[in-house]
């Protein structure tokens, strides 16, 4: 067990999430159980958001986290942030188990959401604030257009169940939707 | 609409999961294909994940357990002792040995024990250390032997015990060596109900604050602890 110097306390987070990945990549099996230990909560409360009941939220972790695993090498690939890269496996994974829950049967069960603990200060900061633009140009758009994104992002909605619960033709959420992504477009550029 | 405008929308909608059947085929393979494509899907993917940003919420302890588990089973460490009694445990062969090993090690001077004989084990997660723990009640002693694993060089390993709700504290120190056997400080010799055992990597000397301050490769809990009688 020699001295790690990517341990390093003095690190900033994001940085040593980034090293963690790296690691990882390597199949070093104490970088992944350290990644899991900073970026659990973050990833936990997308399960928990998209899933809404704990039981769904915690397998969907699981293969999250196998996923992370299997798939490191891929991370340098997209460019990302390494806390997007994360978020981003973690709501599709999250979002998969829905749609697969959604084809088996029930629909209602899943709106039910869960309180939540009181952030650290470390894992409050660890996604870039500059890209935090979207969540203030939602707020700009019609609200049918900020649920259509939404409800397609952090619900996992088709086009389809979107018009159903719009009560409008598929075609109009369309419409819709693409005009909410233009108009966010425009907004995050400005 | 633009060629520039009608591949951002596509890329926007791949990334929002809304295509289906041949224009989500069609898409992928563009990811594959096509460069400016992908940099537009990675550009909303990261946009989007902001909406996903929320305050943390802490995940059940099982899930890693489960989680590392499933990933290397062979650094599993059986937590057979947490449900059945010791002399079912007993036949799991590894235990036993480790403890009949710790046993003749340091023989019992009074054969007639009068409290409970409670056994564990610590083992870290990655599956790099792993030790086997006796806790006598009759000597209000805990044995401690290494099957895997080691302190760093420079460091010494201290164990660790507290009971429900209470902070660790300092059993003793393990310098050296595969086994030792410690006495239980009174205020653990006292703990009745679950009896949490650990061990950390320290400073020669010990932890200075009187927590552990090094890497804690492990703890397990010991449920219904009694006294002698």
């Amino acid at each position: 067990m020699a001295e790690d110097p990517t341990k390093s306390q003095t690190k900033e987070p994001l940085e040593r999430i980034e090293a963690l990945i790296a690691r990882v990549t390597l199949d070093d099996r104490s970088a992944l159980s350290e990644l899991y230990d900073l970026t659990q909560a973050k990833l936990f409360a997308v399960s928990l958001r998209v899933l809404g009941e704990r039981q769904a939220a915690e397998d969907a972790m699981h293969d999250t986290y196998v996923k992370i695993w299997k798939n490191a090498d891929r991370y340098q690939v997209t460019g990302h942030s390494p806390m997007t890269w994360l978020i981003t496996i973690a709501r599709n994974t999250a979002i998969d188990r829905l749609r697969a829950r959604r084809s088996h049967a029930d629909v209602g069960a899943y709106s039910e959401t869960l309180g939540s603990s009181a952030p650290t200060p470390e894992q409050s900061t660890l996604v870039a604030s500059d890209a935090k633009r979207i969540v203030q140009c939602l707020d700009t758009l019609p609200s049918n257009r900020r649920a259509a994104i939404t409800g397609a992002y952090l619900d996992g909605r088709s086009y389809a169940e979107l018009a159903d619960a719009a009560k409008v033709p598929l075609n109009t959420m369309r419409t819709w939707l693409r005009r909410g992504l233009s108009a966010l477009r425009e907004c995050m550029e400005q | 609409m633009s060629k520039v405008h009608e591949d951002d929308m596509l890329a926007a909608e791949l990334a929002l999961g809304l295509l289906e059947g041949d224009a989500l085929t069609e898409a992928q393979r563009r990811t594959v294909t096509d460069p400016e494509f992908t940099k537009r899907m990675h550009g909303w993917e990261a946009h989007l994940a902001n909406m996903a940003d929320l305050p943390p919420v802490n995940a059940p302890a099982s899930v890693k357990r489960a989680l590392m588990t499933d990933l290397f089973p062979d650094a599993v460490k059986p937590p057979l002792w947490q449900r059945i009694g010791i002399w079912q445990a007993l036949t799991g062969g590894a235990l036993a040995a480790a403890l009949l090993f710790a046993l003749m090690v340091f023989p019992m001077q009074q054969p007639q024990s009068t409290g409970p004989l409670y056994t564990a084990e610590i083992a870290s997660e990655i599956g790099d250390f792993r030790v086997v723990a006796v806790v006598d009640k009759t000597r209000e002693e805990v044995i401690l032997t290494r099957t895997i694993g080691a302190a760093p060089e420079g460091r010494i390993l201290q164990v660790w015990a507290h009971g429900p709700n209470e902070p660790a504290q300092s059993v003793g120190l393990w310098p050296e060596g595969e086994t030792v056997r410690l006495a239980l400080p009174a205020e653990i010799a006292a703990v009745r109900g679950t009896l949490t055992l650990g061990v950390s990597e320290e400073p020669i000397g010990g932890s200075p604050t009187g927590s552990p301050t090094g890497r804690v490769f492990g703890t397990v809990d010991i449920p219904n602890v009694q006294n002698a009688i």
